[in-house]
């Protein structure tokens, strides 16, 4: 019960998580193209991994189309497999 | 007949004429096979994500193309062959372009039914479905 205040330990900060929705589902993407840089690299931070679904939010479909343009991106050079 | 992407990169050092020259073999690869080039795009010079065969930039030529597998059997190992070209991606999209089609005909079949089944017996799918 996030409003019950009297109930937290004195000092606790109360969090209100909002709810994350997925990007693709918002903005009616349905393919997701290798060759949009622009729009991949959002999903890609500095290290070069693949963003986790847990964090940007992406619905579970999304993220499988995501996750094979991102991997054909890097293929072309168009997205690095790591950062030097 | 299946829609494909050939992109390939050619080392930046090549000159102008020599990357058309490229293009019209690839090009006369496809055509002689009875395939179609439906766009040829030069996406001028990029810096690559990371070193490829020494070199930091590169070429982006991109073909849209509808042919069959041998015709990209054979652009495959030319392309492999050639000197100047030093990586390249071949992408099939009619899959992806049919699913483009399914899901706007779902949304459109779903709008139409909401419109005339306002406040009625509730719908069949579930609205996740296809999202």
């Amino acid at each position: 019960m996030k409003s019950a205040k009297e109930k937290r330990p004195a000092g606790q900060k109360q969090y209100y998580r909002r709810k994350k929705v997925c990007k693709f589902c918002v903005e009616r993407i349905d393919s997701i193209n290798y060759k949009d840089v622009k729009l991949l690299s959002q999903f890609v931070p500095e290290r070069a991994k693949i963003m986790p679904r847990r964090i940007s939010g992406v619905c579970s479909q999304h993220q499988r189309l995501l996750n094979d343009a991102i991997k054909k991106a890097r293929n072309i050079a168009l997205l690095p497999f790591s950062t030097e | 007949m299946r829609n494909y992407e050939i992109m390939f990169i050619v080392n930046p050092n090549t000159p102008e004429e020599e990357i058309d020259k490229i293009n019209g073999q690839v090009e006369s690869i496809i055509t002689s096979g009875g395939g179609k080039v439906e766009k040829l795009e030069k996406m001028g010079k990029r810096r690559l994500a990371y070193e490829v065969e020494k070199q930091r930039e590169g070429h982006y030529v991109l073909f849209v193309i509808s042919a069959n597998g041998d015709i990209i059997k054979e652009c495959e190992r030319r392309l492999r062959v050639m000197d100047a070209v030093i990586k390249y991606i071949t992408v099939r999209t009619d899959e992806e372009v049919r699913r483009g089609e399914k899901i706007r005909a779902f949304r459109q079949k779903r709008a139409a039914r909401r419109g005339s089944n306002r406040g009625g017996a509730p719908t069949q799918h579930s609205e996740e479905a296809m999202q």
